[in-house]
């Protein structure tokens, strides 16, 4: 019996403000529970922009998300207490040190007292900033700053993980710590879906990916079953290429 | 909190810039009134070429106010017309004063003439003779000013001189009548007394209670840069909110479950206990530091329940404001500088350095639409006129709507402007 999604989205279209054309057209999806979806695609191709609708910044222009049983269209603040979102961008606040932002983000997921201060505690010495939670997050490394901004959206234990490029422009040792630990709560039946730049890791990491392009799905499958559909091509990377072309992009 | 307190250079302009404000703009304007009345500090010079009775009536006057000091000579030499002239030009000196000569003779020829002319018209004298002649040329007693010298203080002057002039006309005209009516009636006993004022003016400040609230530079300057204070905090407020909307927060808060209004209203909260501190170091530094430069120690007034809740509208509206600005500014840039001048704008227009009444009419309407025009009137209800809650109530209630509609500015325009979704 196949699962019911988690994730649900239905010709899901956003068009911005004067653009000409829709960042995501009639994007169709479903993402089954404890799966670790990869959204790829080149700058532009409306990675972000569906991450966005799906974490409710903001609305669609149309079409359904439904999360967890629930429709975005009215359930957001409920849908908000299930998901945790990672940034793109470091979202952190740089004059307060690392312990006060988890703090501060905790109390925003409802986290309070010893609670708030134990999880803190633990994800701080699971991530390797023990020694550095009292320092500000303006003298933090790039990689300290991405493992923070990932502590972040974990506090309140989420169903599900949305992370925008949770590893660009970072160092080896930090990209491994988050990729292994994104493994490790994919365990425990945390369902993840993640954007990146990086096929090899996506290849490693993720269950399915979904290749978009001009906001519209071209390709979607297990990393494996894309492979074996496309043999003229060694990996992920070979047939992201392909599919997409080797136009830059903005 | 921590975001605030982590910002030194903007608590230093939150809460030192307003104290030094306060100090030395009480400084100035209470030892520059006091200048005028105690302190002999400003150096009139005076040419008298008239070397007669009103020329010395002029200078006494000068002298006897304890407001000027009287220079009558340059480097040993007494004064001319054309060296007093030059020294203003210079900038050495801000007014000369110059009696021309003949001033006394003229007004004399012109007081008897016109005393003749009025008993003629009852039969004393020789009515055919007085009619036919004329009132002799008005003299000029000119005033030299500097540039610089304030209007208020050069109408203050020249009130000064002609106060002096009239009462010393008045009484030559009195003598002149008793001397003119003796000379036509040898029977007429002149009066003793030659003449009694009738005015007398008193200074008193009608309050809403018998308090004792002694009108001073302090009773004005603290509240008056207190409500600047509160208002400036539209600037770390605004960058704030720029600062966590260009740096990732407001994305992350945004994809949280707490309401965009929770989100507002936990900045308002911060924002108004910072505002509350700002009044109370404001208060306490009325109270305490003012005093250590000379100047009058702040009195609070008799209802501290009243400048709790008026602390309270104004810190809102202040805030509200500041959220209003940082939310629909685009760059931070934009908030400072659009911020600033809008404060500074609104202080002008709401009476905060010059009082309302001096301004045009106009002005004067404008002023009843600024915040900080309610604010000050409400708190010198407070400081000044002994007033409680149900008088600062107007204020008070419209400074409460302000809130209001900048909050809901707020959220409006981040609805349909949300920052992410263009």
């Amino acid at each position: 019996m196949t699962p019911q999604p988690i994730i649900n989205i239905r010709e899901l279209t956003k068009t911005y403000k004067g653009a000409e054309e829709p960042a995501i057209n009639s994007l169709s999806l479903d993402i089954f529970p404890n799966e670790i979806f990869g959204l790829l695609g080149p700058n532009g191709a409306g990675k972000t922009t569906t991450i966005s609708i799906l974490c409710g910044l903001f609305a669609a222009t149309k079409g359904s998300v439904m999360i967890d049983g629930m429709d975005s269209h009215t359930d957001m603040e409920k849908i908000k207490q299930i998901i945790g979102v990672v940034p793109q961008d470091i979202a952190l606040y740089p004059t307060l040190t690392g312990r006060e932002n988890l703090t501060f983000f905790g109390n925003m997921y409802g986290l309070f007292g010893s609670t708030l201060r134990e999880k803190v505690r633990h994800y701080l010495c699971e991530f390797g900033l023990e020694k550095h939670a009292d320092k500000k997050v303006s003298m933090y490394s790039g990689g300290m700053k991405r493992r923070v901004n990932l502590i972040a959206g974990l506090l309140h234990d989420p169903k599900i993980i949305f992370l925008d490029e949770p590893t660009v422009g970072i160092d080896v040792q930090s990209r491994v710590v988050i990729l292994e630990y994104l493994k490790e709560i994919n365990k425990k039946g945390v369902t993840i879906i993640y954007t990146s730049h990086y096929m090899e890791e996506a290849e490693n990491l993720c269950t399915r990916v979904a290749i978009i392009d001009r906001g519209t799905i071209i390709s979607l499958g297990n990393p494996k079953d894309l492979l074996a559909a496309h043999p003229e091509f060694k990996n992920l990377e070979n047939i992201f290429i392909h599919l997409t072309g080797k136009d830059m992009r903005d | 909190m921590l975001l605030l307190i982590r910002d030194k250079s903007g608590l230093a302009m939150l809460f030192i810039m307003p104290v030094v404000l306060i100090v030395i703009s009480s400084l100035m304007q209470e030892f520059g009134w006091s200048s005028l009345t105690k302190d002999p500090s400003v150096q009139v010079l005076f040419v008298d070429n008239d070397h007669d009775s009103l020329g010395m009536k002029i200078k006494s006057g000068f002298k006897g106010s304890g407001a000027f000091e009287v220079v009558d000579s340059l480097n040993h030499k007494p004064l001319t017309s054309v060296m007093a002239i030059n020294a203003v030009k210079k900038g050495d000196y801000l007014i000369a004063i110059v009696v021309p000569k003949g001033a006394t003779s003229t007004m004399r020829a012109n007081v008897r003439l016109s005393v003749a002319k009025t008993l003629a018209g009852f039969g004393l004298g020789n009515p055919m003779l007085v009619n036919g002649i004329i009132f002799r040329d008005s003299v000029d007693v000119t005033i030299y000013f500097d540039p610089t010298v304030k209007k208020t203080f050069k109408n203050a002057l020249i009130s000064s001189v002609r106060e002096n002039y009239y009462k010393f006309q008045t009484d030559w005209v009195f003598k002149t009548f008793n001397q003119e009516i003796a000379l036509q009636m040898p029977m007429y006993n002149p009066p003793k007394e030659a003449f009694k004022e009738v005015l007398r003016f008193k200074e008193e400040f009608p309050s809403y209670r018998k308090i004792e609230l002694i009108r001073n530079a302090t009773q004005h300057n603290v509240p008056a840069w207190t409500i600047f204070a509160m208002f400036f905090i539209v600037i770390p407020l605004t960058q704030s909110l720029i600062q966590e909307r260009e740096g990732g927060s407001l994305f992350r808060l945004l994809t949280m479950p707490v309401p965009y209004m929770a989100l507002l209203m936990g900045k308002v909260g911060v924002y108004l206990v910072v505002c509350l501190a700002q009044t109370i170091a404001m208060l306490l530094a009325g109270i305490l530091l003012l005093p250590l430069f000379g100047l009058p120690m702040l009195v609070l007034g008799n209802d501290l329940p009243g400048l709790f809740v008026m602390t309270i509208v104004v810190a809102m509206a202040s805030v509200g404001y500041g959220l209003m600005i940082g939310t629909i500014a685009k760059t931070h840039q934009q908030a400072a500088s659009f911020g600033s001048i809008s404060v500074i704008i609104l202080a002008a227009m709401g009476g905060l350095w010059v009082p309302i009444y001096l301004m045009p009419p106009f002005m004067r309407e404008v002023a009843l639409f600024s915040p900080m025009n309610w604010a000050i009137t409400g708190y010198y209800s407070i400081f000044l006129r002994g007033g409680s809650l149900w008088q600062i109530a107007p204020q008070a209630f419209k400074l409460f709507i302000f809130f209001l509609v900048t909050v809901s500015i707020t959220g409006i325009y981040h609805k349909y402007k949300n920052p992410f979704n263009n």
